[in-house]
């Protein structure tokens, strides 16, 4: 019965989402652009996500019990390593399905919305500082509605905002060794600080041996990375010309829709 | 350590957990995207859409100087939390702790020493004492001196050996005893408190179960509610006005049930309090009772064994045997040996007091040394903590200054905006194209708050 009911409704809605993503665009394209946002903080606030965290909370206090049980008496480190292993692929398992469905679910309303009212990027609202279309509650309220969101049955339209995955970027061959010199001269250089701070007697010295340090990150970072930084930027920049963007924003702060340029960027720098 | 590596990565995965899950959203999104790479962007033009380099625009805050004194603070306290005197390694501890327990060895070994060598002296001078006694009672024969020494050389000795065995088993008997008592102190304490501890394991289980069945039972109860307002807030064709009412309703059923569920709570974790103080104290009262119980039953078991081996050694040997005093022979008459005891009794009392001197001198270094072992073991954790307190505190305190600074920019950064006709601002971008920059108008503004 209730199945039934809950069936109805969703095709009620999906009907209704349909008639109002052909609609939206007219009424709405006249005061706002194609640019919407997300707060991913108010998602997390949604009952299903909280429920979900407190079952996986309660799992994972399970779990350590059963880990302190089974490790206690275990003096090889092999042994440790491999049980505590175990014990973090079940976390991983747990996680994956109870919020795998979720994030499917707000994938889908995040689509449906952005569809509807004609968005062809939504982005992270830390990123956004004047306009754009606020699309949180929207998407909240599908999400903690009844019945599954409808997906949208249109793709989302070429946008003007690309992105890049800067991962894939900072994994090509000289980027990546440049930035792994790096982190070994940080760490260098921080245990030399640490050893200097241990025989420095005055705050005076102290406060030398911190300057130091400062100075020669920032030395390397100028010499090594900053180039580096300029010559991706630039690259970046001249893809985004070539493929008529505006603006080019990290993957990380892109929710749905843009364009990207990540293959044609990577294959500029190689 | 594995542990901690498992529960680090445990913390890291939920708190990545709806970010990371976030991103999926986009990487079907860009499956989508990618199938069409070579069609032209429409909609936003580049009069509406502007950026900013947020970075730059920090840094001509006048708050930055304050900012960048906090990053110096937190870099600061995050090379000593690891490095110098604010907090030492395990190696760094290991060595101090050898160091102490070797100061403690030679105070124990100077100890022995001193009371070996005051007892030889008592020993010497009451020998002394009693061969001119038993000398001058010899009288005017030749060598009454030397026959009494004699015999007192040979009691002695006889003494000494059957002191020393006794002793040894003594010691023996008194170190398998204190183990033992130990040993039972230490189980009744796991005993007593892994007991007071699944007393609150349940307790706090059986509240969060009621807490949860409460949540479901509000939510149960005002399903058919929240169905219905859903169902409306659903309709995306839906007027602003009844939109914000509806919403409005919603909250306020969402508030109703958040502050019910946040009293039960509250009382919850009041009760949880009071309990683990109760089982704190009941723990602690039980196991003073219970270990003075143990340690006057040990200290009954040494004393009779003491008595008894002091008992078998002047069975044997016929004098008293105690203090490392010289011997006392019998078959002599009662008014010299009342004399010799009273010489005895003398002497042993200058050594007991003696000893207990050089005996009270060790326990006061060893009071001295188990103080500084107690600091240094709790200079790690102690002084890591306070690290991580101050460096939390930083953080927190440079998070609110820089979303005070970014609130402020914000604003100026609008107000450019609205200037230049642009509708939209991002910032953060990874590189600009064909978007205007607002970052030198936003920074003209931004420094003349400096005025």
């Amino acid at each position: 019965m209730r199945i039934s009911f809950t069936h109805r409704l969703a095709v009620a809605l999906g009907a209704t989402l349909f008639g109002l993503a052909s609609l939206a665009p007219a009424t709405l394209a006249a005061d706002v652009t194609d640019i919407g946002y997300v707060d991913q903080a108010a998602l997390s606030n949604i009952p299903q996500f909280t429920s979900a965290n407190r079952q996986l909370a309660d799992f994972k206090a399970q779990l350590d019990r059963q880990f302190a049980s089974e490790v206690r008496g275990v003096k090889d480190a092999n042994t440790q390593a491999r049980i505590a292993q175990e014990f973090q692929n079940k976390l991983a398992t747990r996680q994956r399905d109870l919020f795998g469905p979720l994030f499917q679910r707000a994938q889908v309303a995040i689509a449906s919305v952005a569809s509807s009212k004609n968005l062809s990027v939504v982005v992270d609202k830390r990123i956004v500082i004047v306009g754009g279309q606020d699309v949180t509650s929207s998407v909240v309220d599908l999400l903690t509605g009844p019945g599954d969101p409808i997906p949208p049955v249109n793709t989302p339209p070429p946008s003007s905002v690309g992105y890049v995955d800067q991962t894939q970027i900072d994994a090509i061959p000289k980027l990546k060794a440049a930035n792994d010199d790096f982190q070994k001269f940080q760490a260098d250089q921080q245990t030399q600080a640490q050893a200097k701070l241990k025989s420095a007697k005055t705050d005076a010295d102290r406060q030398q041996v911190l300057k130091d340090y400062q100075s020669a990150l920032a030395d390397k970072q100028k010499q090594e990375i900053a180039p580096l930084v300029d010559q991706t930027r630039s690259a970046i920049a001249g893809v985004a010309k070539k493929r008529g963007l505006l603006l080019v924003i990290d993957r990380s702060n892109l929710i749905y829709g843009g364009t990207d340029i990540t293959s044609d960027v990577t294959s500029a720098l190689k | 350590m594995s542990r901690a590596r498992s529960s680090n990565l445990a913390r890291a995965l939920l708190a990545a957990a709806l970010l990371a899950g976030l991103g999926t959203f986009a990487a079907c999104a860009h499956q989508d995207s990618n199938a069409a790479p070579d069609q032209t962007p429409a909609a936003a033009d580049d009069g509406r859409v502007g950026y900013v380099r947020m970075d730059d625009l920090v840094k001509v805050h006048p708050l930055y100087a304050q900012l960048a004194h906090l990053d110096e603070d937190m870099q600061a306290l995050q090379l000593k939390a690891v490095g110098s005197s604010v907090a030492q390694n395990g190696a760094d501890i290991a060595k101090a702790e050898k160091e102490l327990q070797h100061e403690l060895d030679v105070a124990a070994d100077q100890t022995k020493k001193a009371l070996a060598d005051k007892q030889q002296d008592y020993m010497k001078r009451e020998q002394a004492a009693i061969n001119a006694a038993v000398g001058a009672a010899a009288g005017a024969g030749p060598g009454g001196g030397g026959i009494a020494g004699s015999i007192l050389a040979n009691a002695r000795k006889q003494q000494q050996q059957a002191a020393e065995l006794a002793q040894k088993n003594y010691d023996a008997y008194r170190n398998q005893v204190a183990a033992q008592s130990d040993a039972a102190a230490r189980s009744l304490q796991q005993s007593l408190a892994a007991e007071a501890s699944r007393t609150y394991r349940a307790k706090a289980e059986a509240l969060s179960k009621a807490e949860a069945d409460y949540a479901l039972q509000q939510e149960t109860d005002d399903a058919s509610e929240r169905l219905s307002l859903r169902t409306k807030l659903s309709n995306l064709a839906l007027d602003d006005d009844t939109r914000a009412d509806v919403r409005k309703q919603l909250d306020a059923l969402d508030q109703k049930e958040a502050d019910e569920l946040a009293a039960m709570k509250n009382r919850d974790s009041a009760t949880l309090a009071d309990l683990q103080k109760q089982l704190h104290d009941q723990v602690q009262t039980q196991l003073d009772a219970q270990v003075g119980d143990l340690r006057k039953r040990t200290l009954a078991k040494l004393n009779e064994r003491m008595l008894e081996t002091r008992r078998g050694l002047v069975a044997q040997l016929g004098a008293p045997a105690a203090g490392g005093g010289a011997a006392i022979p019998n078959g002599i008459g009662p008014d010299m040996k009342a004399k010799l005891q009273a010489l005895h009794d003398q002497y042993q009392a200058q050594f007991n007091a003696d000893a207990a001197q050089t005996i009270a001198q060790f326990q006061k270094t060893r009071a001295d040394l188990t103080d500084r072992f107690r600091r240094i073991a709790g200079v790690d954790a102690g002084a890591q903590a306070g690290a991580n307190k101050q460096l939390g505190a930083l953080q927190k305190q440079r998070g609110e200054l820089y979303d005070e600074m970014v609130a402020q920019i914000g604003r100026e950064v609008k107000a450019v905006a609205q200037k230049r006709g642009v509708n939209v601002v991002i910032s953060d971008v990874v590189a600009p194209a064909g978007g205007v920059d607002l970052t030198a108008d936003a920074e003209k503004d931004i420094e003349s708050l400096h005025e």
